[in-house]
């Protein structure tokens, strides 16, 4: 809602505040203010003149020579405006003026003859879009003065950010009450308490329903003569930024913002049968030419005004195109009414219109309040036209609204609020805005509310008006007492931050991706047709195809987050999220959401450690399930109680994620439940997300199922009192065998005296066999009660490296 | 033995001093302290001793072994500093930097949130989260906002169907809680929230923390109360917290919290456009309509509600211009956190 300082002053007076105070206890109000903002500022240099001779430029058909008086001064300028003629008030830009839109002002010659400045039209000076010729200041304006002053622009706007609750305040009178009331000054009104005390015959009202149209008021003005509003109107309307157009839609415009009650004025000639029906469309009527030119498609619900036979207005929202008021016009009805908000809100909606009218309609307009206003426009429409008010009307009340009556206690507002009340001042602070207050029994007030407050139905309501006018900042600020308790907390929660600190420890990147993504994902993954991460969730309103569908995997996101940053020269990239997934779960039912962990690895290991000190190298498939099995371990998820560990496995073929490379799949499993896969992305996967890096790895695991399974508990291990003894062996095996089948072997031996074992070298070729490898590998022994003697190890180790070489047949190199 | 061992040392000592590579500091790695070396050679003939002198010869061979292996360390770490600088003095280049290895990051919104809600839990609330994909009843029903309500243009909805939705913001739980629990309550909700909007300021998926607390007898004064420590908290201990009026169709009375401008410290800016105060949280007495959907007497009970964007503190806290580079996670932003 935007208005001005002179406009406001109009209904109250705001001596003693500056904009800025006004705008602050404004804002204190509840009536947020957006914008202080003195209007004009770029046009305070011009001034005004009087063209004191004007003859044909001696070289152009089109210009003209003027002499301009402005004070003692003569200027010559030369014009190329048609309109310009002796006696004319202009406005002259003189040279060193820079008008709207940078434009410099300079003495200069024209065709020969020296121009001392500019004669400027509307649109020169961004006040319309007026530029068949320059601006025609009234007959008699002085010369010589500041052109914003003398013509009564100079003004500051204001404009305020209106929540829906406050209709009333969408009019510079609803403002000037709030004003009024919080600086304890008189509220003067143009119109007020006005009836239609004769009923026309010339024309009448018939209403349908009034449950959609409560009140329909109306009046018939005749003999106008429709032109230009007169300058201080259409300076009202330029100074919020609404463009005039004739004297009769100004007026209408210019009396909705001062009262808040949208007018709609229609040429009565065309209104068949004389007669205003308000009703909703027949089955036949199926499209409508609105005032905008446009043609609409009318459904069953929307709620018309219409004569004997067609529709001449969508309700509450626009006029239509043949009931337009024309230049020819002479006769006027004025239309003034109330609609059903909801259904106001529905059809403005349907038909894609939003206008100042539905705007107000949608949040209530005052019931009461129709005929004031329609009464107010009447009145100018006959001082600014020419025309005369038949005194009968027509008022269709149908839909009276009773009178509305709070109860209000004062025990309870006091609670709610923090202070302690007493009657007397819950009653000042209520009649200070207009209600009519009265004693009810000791603790309960009666309270009249005045119609325009729409918003208020109940004693919440009534409560909040006390807050507001007492000043939330005056209430005291206190702590709750209340019963200390143990907040109980989401267990799946609690995981997440801690894991996601120890992964940052880990060299790894937090990233948060939209939630929604392209459907083009799962093709971008190769998923196959029947993959759950096909039963994807579609946004009935995306913003774009890119964000229309919900993720149903982690790793497109993250894919593409690869390619920005190796984009941006960050070629080390290693990141992870923790977020949702959805799964589909038919049309209307709210989709499955799962917690994912997924994360992505590639480019040098050591990002951007000092290469000083770490070598560059490329990161691989086991970076990536080293940090598998770091998570694993910080969940506490190594070692369970039960007999069943989380196993890592090669999926069999054909089982493998479409978008995993083959040989650098892995799959986690918890006996037969899938917590996750690790592997490296396809090359054409990866250039399909834009990737031309290769080496990129990934891992996708489910969170929800590893918060899921019970961890193992820590419980301490006495530390060990005799010393260990390190054997290191080296096997040659055939290439086919792995090394977790080594180690697996050798646990499964169940020596007593094994306490650890490590893979600490794999190589082929050189000094080995083609087809086999050597592997390395080193076993810890100790014992619990003893320090262990060389036989003692020797006994232990033998049988394991004969344990190995039959089972796989391989060969003992010395280490 | 006792000589052996202290020739061994002395011999060994003299040895490690020379050498410079390696290659080499691994030949005497073998020589001296292999399994085969010189020094396990000895320790094989500590059998033979006398049985009474075999304790003070174990213990002298261990310390000079673990003396020798110091030093082996000790050289080891000087040959790999004079490779590193490349001089062949032994003298460290202490202007070179220290060794560490690069760290990732938390997104500075998991930051923030996880701040915002141990200030809450410190005093007492619990926290709890709610599908993403919501219904329209607890989204907007159950929070006084029906159907064409016009406070409904407020929430720029991302719909899945005619009856679930993207939920626009985080108070969905208030309801959900509410209806689970008696109260008593005090919880807080945070997550991700989705609008149909974007530029500068607004990207169509951002986070949200609601909280609320619902007890006999609470006031406007303890709403205050609470939001103020938690701001103070938040920002610095002497900030400045102003409340004024709004309107939120779940909560009467409803209240914009702003606090004094943490770029001009008041004064006026463009940030805070010239008022030296910025919207930080909007917050309110629950509705007692939303009491009553529920199944709360609103006679009896009373409360208050919360909710705040958490990229906007984000913003504010490290003063990051534009919203957009939250979700870009472009490793040049998330590694300034």
């Amino acid at each position: 809602m935007k208005f001005t300082l002179s406009w406001l002053q109009k209904y109250v007076d705001t001596a003693g505040l500056s904009p800025e105070e006004l705008a602050e206890e404004l804002t204190m109000l509840g009536l947020e203010v957006d914008t202080v903002a003195p209007l004009y500022e770029e046009l305070a240099t011009l001034k005004t003149g009087l063209v004191t001779s004007c003859k044909k430029h001696p070289d152009a058909d089109k210009l003209s020579l003027c002499q301009v008086l402005i004070g003692e001064n003569t200027h010559q300028i030369v014009c190329g405006a048609p309109n310009v003629k002796k006696d004319l008030s202009v406005v002259v830009a003189l040279p060193g003026t820079v008008l709207p839109g940078n434009f410099k002002i300079k003495k200069s010659k024209v065709r020969g003859i020296e121009s001392a400045g500019m004669i400027c039209s509307e649109r020169e000076l961004g006040l319309s879009g007026e530029h068949h010729g320059i601006m025609e200041l009234p007959t008699g304006t002085p010369h010589g003065e500041t052109f914003i002053e003398i013509m009564g622009l100079k003004d500051t706007m204001i404009e305020v950010d209106l929540t829906p609750n406050r209709p009333d305040c969408a009019s510079v009178i609803g403002i000037a009450r709030e004003v009024a009331g919080k600086v304890k000054r008189p509220l003067e009104i143009p119109v007020i308490d006005r009836e239609v005390e004769v009923t026309s015959k010339e024309f009448s009202v018939d209403i349908e329903s009034y449950e959609l149209c409560p009140r329909y008021s109306a009046r018939l003005i005749k003999d106008v003569k429709v032109g230009p509003s007169p300058w201080w109107l259409s300076a009202r309307l330029l100074s919020i930024g609404l463009r005039p157009i004739n004297n009769i839609v100004d007026i209408t415009n210019f009396v909705m913002l001062e009262y808040g009650q949208p007018l709609h004025a229609f040429d009565f000639e065309k209104i068949g049968g004389k007669r205003i029906v308000v009703r909703q469309p027949y089955a036949t009527e199926t499209e409508i030419v609105t005032l905008d030119g446009s043609t609409k498609k009318l459904s069953p619900e929307m709620l018309l005004i219409c004569d004997s036979e067609k529709p001449v207005a969508v309700a509450g929202v626009m006029g239509c195109f043949n009931s337009e008021v024309e230049d020819n016009s002479t006769s006027i009805l004025l239309e003034s009414a109330c609609f059903n908000p909801v259904s106001i809100r529905k059809t403005a909606r349907d038909l894609n219109l939003s206008t100042d009218a539905s705007y107000r309609f949608e949040r209530g307009v005052d019931p009461g309040g129709t005929i004031n206003a329609m009464d107010r426009a009447a009145q100018l429409i006959a001082e600014l036209s020419g025309g005369t008010i038949s005194e009968a009307g027509a008022d269709n009340y149908g839909g009276r609204i009773p009178h509305n009556t709070q109860s209000l206690s004062i025990s309870r507002t006091s609670r709610l609020i923090g202070v302690t009340f007493t009657g007397g001042d819950l009653k000042e602070m209520l009649e200070s805005i207009g209600m009519k207050v009265t004693n009810k029994d000791e603790d309960t007030l009666f309270v009249g509310v005045p119609s325009f407050r729409v918003d208020i139905g109940r004693e919440a309501d009534l409560v909040e008006e006390i807050a507001r006018i007492y000043g939330y900042n005056n209430v005291p600020t206190n702590t709750p007492k209340v019963r200390l308790s143990y907040p109980e907390q989401d267990e799946n929660r609690l995981k997440r931050y801690p894991l996601s600190v120890k992964l940052t420890r880990n060299g790894f990147n937090e990233a948060i991706n939209y939630s929604f993504t392209t459907p083009d994902h799962p093709d971008m993954l190769k998923l196959s047709e029947q993959d759950y991460r096909r039963k994807t969730v579609s946004l009935l309103n995306p913003l774009s195809e890119e964000q229309s569908i919900m993720r149903t995997s982690l790793l497109p996101g993250l894919l593409e987050n690869v390619k920005r940053n190796i984009n941006f020269q960050k070629s080390a990239v290693k990141l992870f999220e923790i977020g949702k997934i959805f799964i589909s779960q038919g049309e209307d039912s709210q989709p499955q959401e799962k917690q994912y962990l997924s994360g992505v690895l590639s480019g040098n290991r050591y990002g951007e450690s000092s290469p000083l000190y770490f070598k560059a190298d490329l990161v691989d498939i086991f970076d990536t399930k080293g940090a598998v099995e770091f998570i694993l371990n910080e969940m506490g998820l190594t070692n369970l109680a039960g007999k069943e560990q989380i196993q890592f496995s090669v999926p069999p073929e054909g089982a493998r994620e479409q978008f995993s490379a083959e040989k650098y799949s892995l799959t986690i499993h918890l006996g037969t439940t899938l917590l996750g896969t690790i592997g490296k992305i396809e090359n054409d996967v990866a250039r399909n997300f834009g990737i031309k890096q290769e080496d990129v790895y990934y891992f996708d695991l489910d969170f929800d199922a590893l918060c899921g399974i019970v961890p193992a508990t820590t419980t301490f291990t006495p530390l060990p009192t005799f010393p260990s003894v390190k054997r290191d062996i080296a096997l040659v095996v055939p290439a086919s065998v792995s090394a977790g089948e080594l180690l697996a072997e050798v646990q499964s031996r169940k020596e007593k005296l094994l306490k650890h074992t490590d893979i600490f070298d794999v190589f082929e070729g050189e000094k080995i066999q083609k087809g086999f490898k050597s592997v390395a590998i080193s076993i810890t022994y100790r014992s619990a009660t003893k320090t262990l003697t060389e036989k003692n190890v020797e006994k232990a180790h033998s049988k394991i490296v004969h344990l190995l070489t039959d089972k796989f047949g391989g060969s003992f190199r010395d280490a | 033995m006792e000589q052996e061992l202290q020739s061994l040392e002395s011999e060994a000592k003299e040895n490690l001093k020379d050498i410079t590579d390696n290659t080499s500091l691994e030949e005497f790695r073998i020589k001296y302290l292999g399994r085969k070396g010189q020094f396990s050679a000895i320790m094989k003939k500590l059998g033979e001793v006398p049985k009474e002198d075999r304790p003070r010869l174990g213990q002298l061979a261990n310390q000079v072994k673990a003396e020798l292996e110091e030093l082996f360390e000790a050289q080891k770490n000087d040959i790999l500093r004079s490779n590193i600088t490349g001089a062949d003095s032994a003298l460290p280049d202490l202007t070179l930097p220290g060794r560490q290895l690069q760290l990732g990051n938390l997104h500075p919104v998991t930051q923030v949130m996880q701040e915002i809600c141990s200030i809450f839990e410190g005093m007492g609330f619990s926290v709890a989260e709610g599908p993403d994909v919501e219904t329209d009843y607890y989204n907007f029903e159950a929070l006084n906002l029906p159907a064409h309500h016009p406070a409904r243009d407020m929430h720029d909805t991302f719909y899945v169907s005619d009856s679930t939705l993207l939920r626009t913001h985080t108070s969905p739980m208030q309801a959900r809680i509410m209806e689970a629990n008696e109260p008593p309550l005090r919880a807080i909700a945070p997550g991700k929230v989705y609008r149909c909007d974007s530029d500068i300021t607004h990207t169509p998926m951002f986070h949200q923390v609601e909280g609320f607390l619902v007890d006999k007898n609470i006031s406007f004064a303890d709403l205050k109360g609470v939001l103020t420590v938690f701001l103070q908290k938040m920002f610095s201990a002497d900030l400045d917290v102003r409340f004024r009026p709004s309107f939120f169709p779940f909560t009467e009375p409803s209240a914009e919290v702003d606090i004094a401008c943490v770029m001009c410290g008041g004064a006026g800016c463009r940030v805070c456009k010239k008022t030296g105060w910025l919207e930080i949280l909007g917050s309110g007495m629950v509705d007692p309509e939303v009491f009553k959907m529920v199944g709360y007497d609103p006679k009896i009970y009373s409360g208050f509600a919360f909710g705040l964007g958490v990229e906007r503190i984000a913003m504010l806290k490290y003063k990051i211009d534009d919203i957009r580079l939250f979700y870009e996670n472009d490793q040049r932003f998330l590694s300034q956190f």
